[in-house]
C-alpha cells in the first residue's frame, strides 16, 4: 500500500465518521456547559471529597489539638498531644502541596507544543506523589498517641518491647518510603502494589508518558 | 454592561471557530477514542479547553495549529483520565481480520488502519493523524515540539510498520 492509498483510505474512515457524529452535536448544550466549567467542576466527585474531608480533618485537629495545647497542657498525655500535632502537621503540608499541584495542572497552557506540554503535565502529576511521602511519614505517630507515661512506667517489658518493635519498624518503614518512592522505582514490585488501586491509575500512566516523552525527544 | 458585550463576542468568535474547524476536533476525537460515548465526551472536553485558551491565542501560528495542539493535548490527557475504559477495547490479532468473510477488502482494511492506529502510543498516534491530514514535516513538529528531522524519522519508521501490518493481511 503507497502513501497515496493510504490517505484516500484515511479519508474513507473520516467521511464515515463525520457523518455520524456531526450531526448529534448541540453546540448551545455545549456553551452552557463550558461556561460552568472552573477548577472544582474539573474534578472528579471522589477528589472533591477527599480534598474536603482532608481539610476538615485538619481544622477540627488543629482546633483540638491548639486547644489542649493552650488550656490543658498539664494534665494531657504528652504522646498524644505531640503524635496528633505531627499528624495533623503533615496531612496539612501533604494537602497544601496536593492543592497547589492540582490548581497549578488545571493552569497549565495547553496551546504549547505537544511534546512540552505533556512533559510538564506528567511531571506536575508525578510530582503529586510528594504528598503521598508526606503522609506515609505519619506512620510512627500512629503507634504512639495512645501510650501515657504510667504505660511506660509500670506496664509489661513484653508489652512494652513489642511496642517498641512495632514503633522503631513503623519510623523505618515510613523513612524508606519516603525516600524510594520515586519516578525512578515506578517499575519495582513493592511501588506497584502500594499503588495498584484505580485512584493511582493516572498517575502511573504519568509516569509512564514521561518516560516516553523523555525518549521521543531523542532523535533515533 | 461592558463585560456582557464582551462576553457575546467571545461566544459568537468561539461558535465561529468550532463551526469552521470542527473537522480537526472530530478527527483527533475519533484518532484517540475508538468508542463513541468516549468520542462524544472528548470532542466536549476538547470545546472547553478551547474556549478557556481563547485568550491565548498567538496569531504566530496558524489557527489549525492552535487548535491541533489544544485538541491533542486534550486528548492525551484525556486518555489517561479515562485509561480504564480504554483498556477495555479489543487488541488487535493481525492474523485474523475482523469481518474479512462478509466486508469487502477494503472494509477490512479501514478497520486494520483504525486498529493499528488504536495500538500506536499517544505520540505516536498524534504523528500518523498529523501525516495522513497531509500536514508538512514543519507544521507537525510546530504542533508536537519535535523537530523537523525527528518528525520525518518517526512517521517513516511507523509506516513501515503499517506497511508490514498490511502486507501481513494481504498475504491471508
Amino acid at each position: 500500500m503507497n502513501d497515496l492509498e493510504l490517505k484516500k483510505l484515511w479519508q474513507t474512515l473520516n467521511d464515515k465518521f463525520e457523518l455520524s457524529l456531526a450531526e448529534n452535536r448541540s453546540l448551545t448544550k455545549e456553551l452552557s456547559n463550558m461556561k460552568v466549567y472552573n477548577f472544582i467542576s474539573s474534578m472528579k466527585p471522589l477528589k472533591i471529597f477527599t480534598i474536603l474531608a482532608g481539610i476538615i480533618w485538619v481544622i477540627l485537629g488543629a482546633i483540638i489539638v491548639s486547644n489542649i495545647f493552650l488550656n490543658a497542657y498539664t494534665e494531657a498525655s504528652k504522646f498524644f498531644l505531640y503524635s496528633a500535632a505531627i499528624q495533623i502537621l503533615l496531612t496539612a503540608i501533604a494537602l497544601v502541596i496536593y492543592i497547589y499541584q492540582l490548581v497549578t495542572i488545571y493552569r497549565i497552557n495547553i496551546t504549547e507544543p505537544v511534546l512540552k506540554t505533556q512533559e510538564k503535565l506528567a511531571a506536575l502529576k508525578t510530582s503529586t506523589l510528594i504528598s503521598a511521602r508526606i503522609l506515609f511519614l505519619q506512620l510512627p505517630v500512629w503507634t504512639t498517641f495512645y501510650l501515657n507515661e504510667n504505660m511506660l512506667e509500670n506496664g509489661s517489658p513484653v508489652l512494652l518491647i513489642i511496642q517498641g518493635i512495632v514503633t522503631i519498624s513503623f519510623t523505618i518503614a515510613a523513612v524508606w518510603l519516603f525516600f524510594n518512592i520515586r519516578f525512578e522505582n515506578k517499575d519495582k514490585k513493592w511501588f506497584r502494589m502500594i499503588f495498584n488501586g484505580n485512584e493511582w491509575t493516572p498517575l502511573m500512566r504519568s509516569m509512564e508518558l514521561l518516560k516516553l516523552t523523555e525518549d521521543y525527544k531523542l532523535e533515533k | 454592561m461592558k463585560d456582557q458585550i464582551h462576553e457575546k463576542e467571545r461566544t459568537l468568535q468561539f461558535q465561529d471557530l468550532i463551526e469552521q474547524h470542527k473537522g480537526i476536533l472530530l478527527k483527533v476525537a475519533r484518532t484517540y477514542c475508538r468508542n463513541e460515548t468516549e468520542r462524544e465526551d472528548l470532542f466536549q472536553e476538547i470545546s472547553i479547553q478551547i474556549w478557556r485558551s481563547m485568550d491565548r491565542y498567538n496569531s504566530e501560528f496558524k489557527i489549525s495549529t492552535w487548535l491541533y495542539r489544544i485538541s491533542i493535548n486534550t486528548a492525551i490527557s484525556f486518555y489517561r483520565k479515562h485509561s480504564k475504559r480504554q483498556e477495555n477495547t479489543i487488541p488487535l490479532d493481525e492474523n485474523t481480520p475482523a469481518y474479512a468473510d462478509e466486508n469487502t477488502e477494503k472494509e477490512t482494511q479501514l478497520d486494520m488502519l483504525e486498529k493499528f492506529i488504536n495500538e500506536l502510543n499517544d505520540f505516536d498516534k498524534a504523528l500518523m493523524l498529523l501525516y495522513l491530514e497531509e500536514k508538512s514535516h514543519i507544521e507537525i513538529a510546530d504542533i508536537t515540539g519535535i523537530t523537523p528531522s525527528n518528525v520525518g524519522t518517526k512517521i517513516g519508521r511507523i509506516k513501515e510498520k503499517l506497511k508490514l501490518r498490511f502486507s501481513k493481511i494481504n498475504k491471508l
